[in-house]
């Protein structure tokens, strides 16, 4: 697999979905059904915002202890038989796998969905070494055999329509020409993946939590392709970002009732499995992987960030992201959580991010772990200013506001003068070249007078 | 090394010790006598089936018109013999599995979520691997809640999994389709 080819800028990037206006439509209509169903979820259990609350007190709990319930899930997981890793970054992680199937002379590999694998590029890593890496989840198999990243943490090829996936799967796998019927392709992905699951030599999976007091960990999918790999294969290897352990089995109680109900507005993951001792004859690793997680801890304004638990609640429900997709993003976890977590890892590069947002606050108000999702996006925006990351123009404008709104004077001949301006030459403020604002919009018709006009002359009546 | 410098630098970031909350977990709202109703009307919405059985002859009775018993069958439960299939070490035969019958030692209510832990499955890939899973549950054994049903499992196993209903993705144009990789079809027996 090749690199995707990754546009730098998300205004740019979204432009560019745009331009298929149905597709957009679609995709738009199809999150917020998701959205609705994860409220309809929600709103069936009476003591949702508590459960909210409980799980975000437990989260930054865990924060606050960090180390010593990593040492617990290293003591705990190590007695049980699990080998333990621990990477700094993306390139030691991504060494550490290579190094274990190296060990097992391995060479097939399959793996079940993974974001922190995906944010440490582990796929065109392994391929470059010669290993073959095939992604077992239905939306990550199309998403890979397409050369592209996943568009959603939870529904990878939710960019996608049917026909775009009958086409590839008839390329690739032989389906009719023609075919779209999901079932059908479904059917085809189960036979072509069976075989990659009997003959993987070793099979990678994400964590969605570790559990301090056992040593084990639980992985969560609604179709087994987790199980089947894991159980299958002689090498089972675990990735996990630090932030994933929780301290006791009974705060799992907590977090299932909140993830799949929140994701996809399901009751529960259809298999929520235990891991905890190898099974006979097999070997098991649990790499633990910080890049860039200490930093965004040692951080006031941004440590909550580390409490998601990656459900995607907070994509479903913008309205950005339903209207740029998430390739937009150039990032591996799109959406509002992936323009808090990404310029973390790279200030510069992710700088466009945190203004890919309105500040609505709906991905605050629904996520699952009580994130402040959009008051982050909102001190990322002061954090790039002060660093000069900003994008000139933007600059440019928020230091004439700056200028303008200081001096009141000014302001008011501004606000009148702007007001003629939009009465007799309405085609300048609507001409997109010279206002980037009006590209998809109208400008309002301009008001005969200001609030403060309007109020002088109350006060005179 | 790698782990001492993430450690230390956990210890020099993170914040001033947060406290638990003192109590995990919210009551059941699913009355004791609605716990069957509950559970059997998730099993349906999970894509399963679910079924009421007054005894294991009855559930053998339906799984023989139910389902052919010629092909590789495979059964862990006391008193429900319809082995025709030997395992061995070799998982990958296991590819054959027509059907397998397991016994959850708790279920739960909410979301109809059965537990089998190593000691029900025998062989972990069983109910992933096979084509049609049956799973029999005892009323006795049904809990309100997730909450409830962490106090009921034992962690320590070596493995142990929920399972709710059959494999199932959406990922084509958010269609749902049951049956991705796991079981194609999940029926639940539950007795009194």
């Amino acid at each position: 697999m090749e690199t995707p080819v990754r546009t730098t800028h998300h205004a740019e990037a979204a432009a560019a979905f745009l331009r298929d206006e149905e597709n957009v439509d679609w995709h738009n209509e199809t999150l917020w059904f998701v959205r609705s169903k994860r409220d309809k979820a929600a709103a069936a259990l009476p003591e949702w915002e508590d459960l909210r609350e409980q799980a975000s007190r437990i989260k930054n709990h865990t924060l606050s202890r960090l180390d010593e319930y990593l040492l617990d899930l290293e003591k705990n997981a190590q007695q049980n038989g699990i080998t333990v890793h621990w990477a700094a970054d993306a390139d030691e992680h991504n060494r550490i796998i290579l190094d274990i199937m190296r060990q097992h002379n391995a060479t097939q590999v399959v793996k079940s969905k993974s974001m922190l694998t995906e944010e440490c590029h582990l796929n065109p890593y392994l391929i470059k070494h010669g290993i073959d890496v095939v992604d077992t989840d239905l939306g990550e198999r199309i998403v890979q055999l397409r050369n592209e990243p996943p568009s959603h943490i939870v529904l990878p090829a939710i960019h996608l329509k049917k026909q775009h996936i009958g086409d590839l799967f008839h390329q690739h796998l032989g389906t009719d020409a023609g075919a779209t019927d999901p079932q059908y392709l479904t059917e085809a992905a189960r036979l072509h993946l069976r075989q990659k699951f009997l003959l993987a030599d070793v099979a990678i999976t994400g964590v969605n939590f570790a559990v301090a007091e056992t040593g084990g960990f639980v992985v969560c999918t609604n179709e087994g392709n987790a199980d089947l790999g894991a159980h299958l294969a002689k090498v089972h290897i675990a990735c996990m970002g630090i932030e994933k352990v929780i301290p006791k089995g009974e705060h799992l109680g907590v977090f299932l009732r909140l993830l799949a109900r929140s994701a996809t507005g399901q009751a529960t993951t259809t298999y929520s499995s235990h891991f905890r001792r190898p099974a006979p004859g097999q070997t098991m690793h649990l790499v633990l992987v910080d890049n860039g997680r200490t930093r965004q801890l040692a951080s006031p304004d941004f440590r909550n960030s580390l409490k998601c638990i990656r459900c995607g609640a907070c994509m479903n429900t913008c309205p950005v992201y339903r209207r740029s997709g998430g390739h937009s993003y150039h990032t591996a976890i799109a959406g509002p959580i992936g323009s808090i977590l990404a310029p973390n890892i790279d200030m510069k590069q992710y700088a466009d991010l945190p203004f890919a947002s309105t500040l609505c606050g709906s991905c605050t108000n629904v996520c699952p772990v009580k994130i402040d999702i959009h008051q982050q996006l909102y001190k990322w925006r002061q954090v790039l200013g002060e660093a000069g990351a900003v994008e000139p123009a933007k600059k440019v404008g928020m230091t004439g506001m700056d200028f303008l709104f200081s001096r009141p004077g000014l302001y008011r001949f501004a606000g009148r003068a702007g007001r003629q301006l939009m009465k007799f030459f309405p085609a300048l403020a609507n001409n997109g070249s010279l206002n980037p604002w009006a590209i998809h919009r109208d400008m309002p018709k301009p008001p005969a007078q200001s609030f403060r006009d309007w109020y002088a002359e109350q006060e005179k009546k | 090394m790698s782990r001492d410098r993430i450690l230390s630098a956990i210890r020099q970031g993170k914040p001033d010790l947060q406290p638990l909350p003192d109590v995990i977990g919210f009551p059941s709202h699913i009355a004791d006598t609605d716990l069957a109703d509950s559970f059997l009307t998730m099993v349906r919405t999970n894509g399963g089936l679910g079924v009421r059985a007054n005894s294991l002859d009855e559930v053998r009775a339906q799984i023989a018109s139910e389902y052919d018993l010629t092909l590789p069958t495979l059964s862990h439960v006391d008193g429900l013999d319809l082995n025709n299939f030997t395992p061995t070490e070799n998982l990958r035969l296991l590819d054959d599995l027509n059907l397998v019958v397991l016994e959850g030692s708790v279920a739960v209510a909410e979301n109809a979520a059965i537990w089998f832990d190593e000691t029900a499955l025998g062989i972990r890939a069983l109910p992933f691997i096979t084509l049609n899973v049956v799973a029999i549950v005892s009323t006795r054994n049904l809990v309100g809640t997730m909450h409830e049903v962490y106090k009921r499992v034992d962690l320590n196993t070596s493995f142990g999994t929920f399972i709710a209903g059959p494999s199932k993705t959406a990922d084509i144009e958010q269609s749902l389709v049951i049956g991705a990789h796991g079981s194609k079809t999940m029926t639940v027996f539950l007795l009194p």
